[in-house]
């Protein structure tokens, strides 16, 4: 079949790219303003303790310093938070995690701001902190928040669970436990905030939304909406991690004490012990099976810490819980979640929100499983799957795009039996594993999720997009001009979309749930319909004949003898007039009456879901207990590939994410101190990763979709520890049940 | 403290930066030269490679150099990288390749894969892995920057 594409789906250059080889590109840090002040964070050195006085004089008297700011300086909310304002800009008489925000310091030079940090006097009276989330969902725990520790509790019942368990001749019952987090972004979190006349202010934030971002500093600093602009420096990576606020309102409150221009810049450190990173989670997962391998029950518990504050914890946990089950039809559940405050340092949002953790105990258990019976991997999984008009636990009705499924399986058992087949490094013993996965895309039903885009036709021929959410670097720029591009029938080089400004720019949501792509594509393909039916409208009246004799392909005007004119014609014609030609489109997120569920403890079931499969080779040192994974390959549907670079770029970036995760990636406590750098939490290298490594790229139609595309932003990452774990356990028969899957794991000597 | 003066050759001009000792050169670069392409990624703790610069034909963290140790060098950065308005081979191949996501890693990845081909002009897969190792990425997974390495090493860009 020809592709019937003129740009979707083809590998282009991506236009941000230039700059970024070049130096030229300006992420927030870097942008030149003049008399620009430093803002500097004193931070707590408790995980928990009361507040007894803070004595600033000190700090003042030091020449170059502008301002020393506590919580009652703030004028306005002295609290925020994405779902429960429960998160002090500033902390207030007590402080609950190490690390958090206590006195901002404003000062002329980097060292004036450290000479008073250095000199400001707080007291505290350090309380008994809790770090086990098990331990502090306890009552007789100390209680870090009015209502308690525990902030969220699912109780999830699907068919009849004694029964389940009845009808079962295996069941298996684990605890899998997984790790904190760090995104990882390669720039740290930054703001950069300039007091204007008239009470205005404009900000530059490094945000996955900065909308929100708006609404917060208006509300600290008590000024209406209109008067903060929000502005979207080039971002150094997301990854979930910058749904929370990105040091705005700090920054925007030093700017506002002053009357001047303030940048933050979050060290390295202070991302780490400051900044959400992802749940570590308790999983007791308990599953019953037949002898013919068919999943009858599960029943789960979770415990997730979210740490001192409660971020996007209680969302988290709604996927977490939602994809306890995996991609199988598993008839008779019961899952319960908590979610729990503890003074760790705060969780939120990552790149799967929740997915990885519940794929990790699910695809594990479902290889005990297959042991167990003494079944082949694939083989217990294809009995499992679920199928197009299916009911998942949340009561959600698979469509079609579960179609994907039964062929990841097929996919990855060819390379599982290649993989199989490569030779033996000599002392080594290798492994193969595969793992399963289901990532939901969209907010969840009930969640608002409206998405407001752009289009300017420009007098030079240029479409212009006003994207209205921003690109974290991941490419969304490219993939919508793709769309654009291709919706109006121009070429690629002469669509361009503009960053995120709330000054003039429509409100697209925040760009993460994988599914900015979808979102973003099916606005602007709507937008650039009414833009050609406004420029046929103009046309036909400046050729004085009805619109409905004229078509519009491909950058000309078709009349009814044949003959082509150019659209620059006429938008010349038209800017002449002062008209521009624009046009704005909002795409919600579908939630339609017959797969969504209603009256769920959920609350927000999610209805769309992506599909992938991963396959893992270890090499396993059986002395030492090192893991090397020599091949991997990734399977994915994307629905459509719009950009076939960009595609890829996700799918090979979420694996090396994912192998973190699976072997290096840790945020412990030590000596009472949270790991706080590189030094010691490793990212993977260069060195670190697969040699051999493969995408197998599937395009399954989604029909709501732009083009028929859907998500791909965060899958890559969801299959691939539990991937090698289970490559791991064929090669040394050990099932390491904790991440990340370290030497000592692997030979058994902790755990 | 006291405050030193030092002349180098930056990207081929003569340059002189008066400062406090204490300070490296990355925080000259960014904020007394207005050169920002080198990032700080990890807290200057020579742990991302971010603020990589070239120094005399090697790849160095910028964080860990003190400007008291730049005195008659010859540095070059990414905003010293084109030549006559004319991109580098590397800087065509990291956007050809698809290598370049953020970003923020892109400017020292490619002044590493730079030095790495001046030393070796066709580097193994494995030379390219070892070479690298000392520039984080969290987008890419690494394997389009060394289809990028591996394009430019063998001249195969379109133009
Ligand atoms: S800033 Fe990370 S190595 Fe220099
Ligand atoms: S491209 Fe984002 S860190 Fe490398």
């Amino acid at each position: 079949m020809t592709d019937r594409f003129l740009t979707v789906g083809k590998s282009l250059h991506r236009k941000d790219a230039w700059d970024k080889t070049t130096g030229k590109a300006l992420y927030t840090a870097d942008i030149p303003i003049e008399n620009l002040r430093v803002g500097m964070i004193v931070r707590s050195p408790h995980h928990y303790a009361r507040i007894l006085d803070i004595d600033k004089k000190q700090s003042l008297e030091i020449p170059g310093v502008l301002a020393v700011l506590m919580s009652d300086d703030i004028p306005g909310d002295k609290v925020f938070g994405p779902l429960i304002p429960d998160q002090p800009s500033l902390a207030r008489d007590v402080v609950r995690h190490l690390g958090e925000p206590v006195v901002l310091i404003i000062a002329e030079t980097k060292r004036a701001a450290q000479e008073a940090a250095n000199q400001i006097q707080v007291s505290y009276e350090p309380l008994g902190a809790v770090f086990d989330p098990v331990q502090a969902a306890r009552e007789d725990a100390p209680q870090l928040h009015q209502d308690g520790n525990v902030i969220t509790a699912l109780n999830i019942k699907d068919g009849d669970i004694e029964k389940g368990f009845q009808d079962a001749d295996h069941i298996l019952d684990d605890t899998y436990t997984l790790p904190r987090i760090h995104p990882g972004y390669m720039e740290p979190e930054t703001s950069l905030a300039v007091w204007g006349e008239d009470q205005t202010i404009t900000v530059w934030v490094s945000s996955q939304h900065p909308f929100t971002d708006q609404r917060f500093i208006a509300a600290a600093l008590d000024l209406p909406v209109e008067n903060v602009r929000v502005k979207s420096g080039v971002i150094g990576g997301a990854f979930g991690g910058k749904e929370d606020s990105s040091l705005s309102i700090l920054a925007a409150l030093g700017a506002w004490a002053i009357k001047g221009a303030v940048r933050l810049v979050n060290t390295r450190r202070e991302s780490f012990i400051a900044h959400p990173k992802r749940h570590p989670a308790q999983i007791h997962y308990k599953l019953g099976a037949m002898s013919d391998g068919t999943f009858t029950a599960l029943k789960a518990e979770v415990h997730m810490d979210t740490g001192a504050y409660a971020s996007y914890g209680p969302a988290v946990a709604a996927i977490l819980t939602e994809t306890l089950a995996g991609a199988y039809r598993i008839p008779n559940v019961q899952v319960e979640s908590f979610v729990v405050y503890t003074n760790s340092p705060l969780s939120g949002a990552m790149r799967g929100f929740g997915s990885p953790q519940s794929h990790f105990a699910v695809e594990s258990m479902v290889d005990s499983m297959a042991e167990e019976i003494g079944m082949d991997p694939v083989q217990i999984r294809r009995a499992n799957i679920l199928k197009v008009g299916e009911k998942m636990f949340t009561g959600v009705t698979l469509n079609e795009t579960a179609n994907a499924l039964p062929i990841c399986l097929d996919k990855a058992q060819e390379i599982m039996d290649r993989f199989r087949a490569v030779e033996v490094s000599p002392g080594k013993k290798a492994g193969v594993g595969m793992a399963l996965a289901a990532q939901s895309m969209g907010l969840g039903a009930n969640v608002p999720d409206d998405s407001t885009h752009r289009l300017e036709w420009a007098p030079d021929g240029k479409v212009l997009i006003h994207l209205g959410a921003p690109d974290l670097g991941q490419g969304l720029a490219m993939a919508v001009e793709q769309i654009t591009a291709e919706a109006l029938g121009l070429p690629y080089s002469q669509v361009e979309s503009l960053p995120l400004d709330t000054l003039d720019r429509p409100n697209g949501n925040v760009t993460c749930a994988s599914r900015m792509t979808y979102m973003a594509g099916n606005a602007l393909i709507d937008a650039s319909e009414k833009l050609i039916q406004d420029l046929l409208a103009h046309a036909g009246e400046i050729l004085e004949v009805p619109a409905k004799m004229l078509v519009y392909k491909e950058g000309q005007i078709i009349k009814e003898d044949g003959k082509k004119l150019p659209v620059v014609e006429f938008l010349g014609r038209l800017a002449e007039k002062s008209i521009t030609l624009t046009s704005e489109s909002t795409f919600s997120f579908p939630y339609p009456e017959e797969t969504t569920p209603q009256g769920l403890p959920i609350g927000m079931p999610h209805v769309l879901y992506c599909f992938g499969a991963q396959v893992a080779r270890v090499e396993v040192d059986p002395d030492l207990g090192t893991v090397e994974v020599t091949h991997f390959a990734a399977i994915h549907d994307v629905g459509k590939v719009i950009s076939q670079s960009g595609v890829e770029g996700q799918i090979e970036g979420g694996v090396a994410t994912g192998l973190g995760y699976a072997l290096y990636e840790t945020m412990l406590r030590k000596d009472d101190q949270w790991v706080d750098s590189f030094t010691e939490y490793l990212l993977p290298t260069s060195k670190d990763l697969p040699t051999h490594y493969e995408s197998i790229i599937l395009e399954i139609p989604e029909a709501s979709g732009p083009y028929g595309a859907k998500g791909i932003g965060e899958i890559p990452l969801v299959p691939t520890a539990p991937a090698v774990a289970n490559a791991v356990k064929n090669a040394v028969g050990v099932r390491v049940k904790k991440l990340p899957i370290t030497p000592e794991r692997v030979l058994g000597f902790i755990d | 403290m006291k405050t030193i003066t030092v002349s180098f050759l930056l990207n081929g001009k003569k340059t002189s930066v008066t400062s406090l000792p204490n300070r490296t050169l990355l925080d000259v670069l960014r904020e007394d030269l207005g050169l920002t392409g080198a990032k700080d990624a990890c807290g200057g703790e020579g742990e991302c490679g971010a603020c990589t610069v070239i120094m005399n034909g090697n790849p160095v963290n910028s964080c860990m150099i003190f400007i008291g140790q730049i005195e008659g060098t010859q540095i070059t950065t990414i905003e010293g990288l084109m030549e006559k308005g004319e991109f580098h081979r590397l800087q065509k191949s990291f956007v050809e390749a698809g290598a370049v996501q953020c970003g923020f890693c892109t400017p020292g990845a490619i002044l590493t894969a730079k030095t790495l081909l001046d030393n070796n002009p066709h580097p193994t897969d494995h030379e390219i892995r070892e070479g690298l190792s000392g520039n984080l990425c969290r987008c890419t997974g690494y394997n389009k920057m060394i289809d990028a390495i591996h394009l430019a090493e063998q001249g195969g860009l379109d133009d």
